[in-house]
């Protein structure tokens, strides 16, 4: 699947396991990588340019929700499409990430053809860099 | 309709009728000639027509062979999806087997073993069990959620759990629940043939209904490398502490 190639993804993810899985399976895509909320929005002011983020919700400092708060108020990442990446699977956690601007919601242990179809349409919305 | 009529109709042989007027002979050879112009056509025809009765005869055959490449193209594309299915699956036991052996901290082993159970099988409430040596005990190394269960909360494993001994005593995957034991899985962590502790899981997340074939190999895997990876750590680190000892010592030495 090429769906991915060539595309930016911030991954927001305290799991280094989980990093390296990203790692693994979007292998053509460049991908830079923040172990909190608080290193994600420091990694996007470094890299506006980003053509997704994939987000976790339970990390250390700040979570994934409250990362997902700050980048939709900056009208400068505020359409950056967010996939939401979670072991919080239950409706109200997949309504809240939703409601708070994920375009995708995604529970774990998920399926790498599952992770690449949603990036690979949250992307296609995009002009290719 | 006379053959007059028909050639009166004609406007090239209306011109010939006025040039050769009178003259049976070109008359004759006028007729020949349209008779062969006749047959010409005919055959012109019949060709014709045999090409398209075979043409109509190969349609059901190219029908055929279209209806097959189409389920050629159906058959790849599944297999396709097969294959990166497995592929998907060959990279989360890629990645878990890399992930146990890229430390040898034993806390970090113990860290990836906990990543693994949730993220990678989607366990809600697991313990880890880990053999002491010196003490000759079963210690539980870490206990993830409130686990219902009587072992839940002790330092110790003394036993008890028919599900959870069993896999300790023969080293083989036990899944559950039983009526005898909560336990939905005990993996055996073994080391060269010696079981050194055991994964237990005792509940999944929500959305995880079940464990699945898929997550059978992942058990099979973690059984084996997480063991080897907790031994090493575990030996490495022992080793570490003896030569800082040692270096210790000899500092001492030197300055005394």
């Amino acid at each position: 699947m090429n769906v991915v190639k060539t595309r930016k993804v911030l991954v927001v993810e305290d799991s280094r396991l989980i990093h390296k899985m990203y790692e693994v399976m979007l292998r053509p895509c460049m991908l830079i990588a923040a172990h909190d909320g608080r290193e994600g929005l420091a990694r996007l002011r470094e890299n506006p340019d980003v053509d997704v983020i994939i987000l976790d919700i339970n990390m250390p400092h700040m979570t994934g929700l409250e990362f997902l708060g700050q980048v939709k108020a900056n009208s400068e990442f505020a359409t950056i499409p967010v996939i939401i990446v979670s072991t919080e699977g239950k409706e109200e956690d997949v309504a809240r990430g939703l409601k708070a601007g994920a375009l995708a919601y995604l529970k774990k242990p998920f399926q790498r053809e599952d992770l690449l179809k949603i990036i690979g349409r949250l992307t296609s919305k995009q002009p290719s860099p | 309709m006379k053959d007059g009529d028909a050639m009166a109709e004609d406007p090239r042989t209306c011109s010939r009728t006025a040039e050769d007027n009178g003259d049976p002979l070109v008359t004759l050879m006028r007729a020949r000639q349209l008779i062969h112009d006749a047959q010409s056509a005919i055959e012109e025809v019949s060709k014709s027509v045999v090409q398209q009765r075979s043409a109509s005869a190969e349609i059901p055959e190219r029908q055929l062979r279209l209806a097959k490449a189409e389920t050629e193209r159906e058959e790849l594309a599944t297999r396709l999806s097969e294959v990166e299915h497995q592929v998907g699956r060959l990279m989360t036991l890629y990645v878990a087997t890399y992930q146990l052996h890229a430390t040898l901290d034993p806390a970090d082993v113990q860290s990836t073993i906990v990543d693994i159970a949730v993220n990678l099988l989607g366990a809600e409430q697991f313990a880890l069990f880990l053999r002491d040596e010196d003490a000759n005990t079963l210690e539980i190394r870490l206990q993830e959620g409130p686990i219902d269960a009587p072992w839940s909360g002790a330092k110790t494993y003394a036993g008890g759990d028919l599900l959870i001994d069993a896999s300790l005593l023969d080293g083989m995957l036990r899944f559950g629940p039983t009526e005898n034991s909560p336990v939905l899985v005990s993996v055996p962590l073994r080391v060269q043939d010696v079981t050194v502790g055991a994964l237990v899981i005792t509940k999944l997340l929500e959305h995880k209904s079940k464990l699945d074939e898929e997550d059978r190999e992942l058990l099979d895997l973690l059984g084996a490398h997480a063991a080897s990876a907790l031994f090493a750590s575990r030996v490495y680190s022992r080793a570490a502490r003896k030569l800082r000892t040692l270096e210790g010592l000899i500092k001492l030495v030197r300055k005394s």
